[in-house]
């Protein structure tokens, strides 16, 4: 197993008496893309400040790098490039100025300013002050930012936010080289499941605070896959049959209902029904799509 | 460290007006005086042949500490709203770069500001003076320095307040207004006691003993420095 680079234990922030975020125990491994999925007001902002020491925790510890962040942040902080909600930026500077501006602080060479423009692909708009930019374009200048100090990791709060579609697929792209190409370790938020989909490995789903479910996105697509249905003349009989041979279903409205399964499982099944002298009228697939899947995983928190 | 803070400060301040703020003030005032001084030219050579520079920096004086904490106010504002504007502390703070160095760089950057506002201000108060033709027999250079440096010095608790209060509140029209409601009050410095110590960059140049008002003035700013700073160091960046 590769080393951890955040490990967060009972994480806790309160506001105003009411937890923001509760109980968090993260554990992200170096070169992974992880998502933090979650709707508004999850808790997704809120955690990723307390990563990055902008808010003090009400309880609980983070680890970054293996170090405590609260006795080593400026350790810390020198490797890691954050973009946190809306860009920041100074609307009266050019993207250039801006990023000497922060070059300034972290004391890297001056050529890093037009590779991480080129990276973002800003060249030729460096020269126009940033309060010109579109959104889109000043989220680039937000995310070349987060490269300049060739971070080792990057937390990204909703980086595609503002973005046209070709402007998502690039940031996407961008962030799926990351650990490819330098070993970066990525955080990187969203609400949309189906855009985490498309370039985490590992995905932690937050609502209303808490962690409601973390795993591989291979994993998730195999829970959120679906199930089988099968329509067969007397079905409680049917059911009870192969429940006796191991297959754990449900009745719904006359329909069995099994988890998702193979191919293989699928033909034994019938074979045995069909040997049995049940007629089966229909075999289906239902697939759930993830979005059903991420509503229903955050929809199952009871609302406190 | 703080120098490379400092010297991405001395970037963002480009262009915000501050410059511009820090020589109208001055210039502003010696303007006043020589609207006042060419108006009444010929009453003033009567009443204060004596000493006519002494005149001058008597009516100039009036004036000082209002400017000063007018000055203190806009500057601290317009230098925290580069930061609140964009909502950029959340970027600048999550830099390896020690949050006292922000704070400290940025009170760095209004003292040099002030700074040369004084020093202009006695540069003015000197070429007005030379050009009212006051003659350069006797030119009272100790004074002219003084009146740009002691009240100053005297003005420093105002200017540790204004700053705290422009960095922690983003809604800049809390920090402006009160530094406004200061500056009126300081008016009537007058007839406040004088261990009000808003009173001070009055005495220290109006009193027996000015000198001492400017080093109290020094040292209660930098005793409210710390509360400021400490505050700035500890509290939640939304
Ligand atoms: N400064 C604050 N004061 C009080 N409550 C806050 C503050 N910041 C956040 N909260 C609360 O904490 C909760 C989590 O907010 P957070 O911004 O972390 O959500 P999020 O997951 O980032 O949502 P979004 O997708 O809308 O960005 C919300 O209920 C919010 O109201
Ligand atoms: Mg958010």
């Amino acid at each position: 197993m590769s080393e951890t680079i955040i490990e967060t234990k009972g994480l806790l922030k309160n506001y105003k008496g009411r937890a923001a975020v509760k109980d968090l125990n993260l554990n992200i491994r170096k070169g992974e893309i992880y998502g933090f999925l979650g709707p508004n007001g999850a808790g997704k902002t809120t955690t990723i400040r307390l990563l990055l020491g902008l808010i003090a925790p009400s309880a609980g510890t983070i680890e970054i790098f293996g170090k405590d962040l609260r006795h080593e942040k400026m350790n810390i902080l020198r490797k890691v490039g954050s973009l946190v909600e809306s860009p920041s930026y100074y609307g009266h500077l050019t993207a250039i100025q801006n990023l000497e501006a922060i070059r300034r602080i972290l004391n890297v060479p001056k050529s890093r300013i037009s590779e991480v423009l080129d990276i973002v692909s800003l060249t030729g708009e460096e020269k126009r002050p940033v309060k010109g930019f579109s959104l889109g374009m000043k989220q680039r200048l937000g995310i070349a930012s987060a490269l300049l100090g060739n971070p080792e990791l990057l937390i990204l709060d909703e980086p595609t936010n503002g973005l046209d579609p070709s402007g998502i697929q690039e940031i996407r792209d961008l962030i799926k080289r990351m650990p490819q190409e330098h070993g970066i370790t990525v955080l990187v938020s969203s609400h949309l499941l189906s855009e985490i989909e498309l370039m985490a490995n590992t995905v932690g789903i937050l609502h209303q605070g808490s962690m409601v479910y973390q795993d591989s996105i291979t994993n998730l697509q195999q829970r959120a896959a679906g199930e089988m249905r099968l329509v067969v003349s007397e079905p409680e009989m049917a059911l009870s049959f192969v429940e006796n041979r191991g297959y754990t279903g449900v009745l719904q409205n006359g329909t069995l209902c099994f988890t998702r399964m193979n191919d293989t499982t699928v033909a034994q099944l019938v074979k045995v029904l069909v040997e049995k002298g049940h007629a089966i009228y229909r075999v289906e697939e239902r697939r759930q799509s993830l979005e059903e899947f991420f509503l229903q995983v955050v929809g199952g928190v009871s609302h406190d | 460290m703080i120098r490379r803070v400092m010297s991405a400060d001395w970037l963002k301040i480009h262009g915000k007006g501050l410059w511009f703020l820090a020589g109208l003030g001055p210039l502003g005032l010696v303007a006043m005086q020589a609207l006042n001084f060419g108006l009444r030219y010929d009453y003033i050579k009567q009443e204060y042949a004596m000493d006519l520079w002494g005149a001058l920096l008597e009516n100039i004086s009036f004036f000082v500490p209002v400017a000063l904490y007018l000055g203190s106010t806009l500057i601290c504002s317009l230098m925290a709203n580069i930061e609140h504007q964009t909502s950029s502390w959340k970027q600048l703070l999550a830099l390896p770069i020690s949050r006292v160095t922000v704070f400290s760089s940025k009170l760095l950057l209004c003292l040099i500001l002030l700074t040369i506002s004084c020093v202009l201000l006695s540069a003015g108060v000197m070429i007005l003076g030379l050009v009212l033709g006051f003659g350069t027999d006797h030119i009272p250079y100790g004074e002219i320095v003084r009146i740009g440096l002691w009240p100053y010095g005297a003005a420093l608790p105002i200017l540790s307040l204004q700053l705290w209060l422009s960095l922690t509140f983003s809604n800049q029209a809390i920090s402006v207004s009160f530094g406004l409601i200061l500056s009126i009050v300081s008016l009537f410095s007058i007839y406040l006691p004088e261990w009000v110590p808003l009173v001070w960059p009055y005495l220290a140049w109006n009193s027996l003993q000015p000198m001492f008002y400017s080093i109290f003035g020094i040292l209660l700013g930098m005793l409210l420095l710390l509360p400021g700073a400490l505050h700035f160091a500890r509290k939640d960046v939304i």
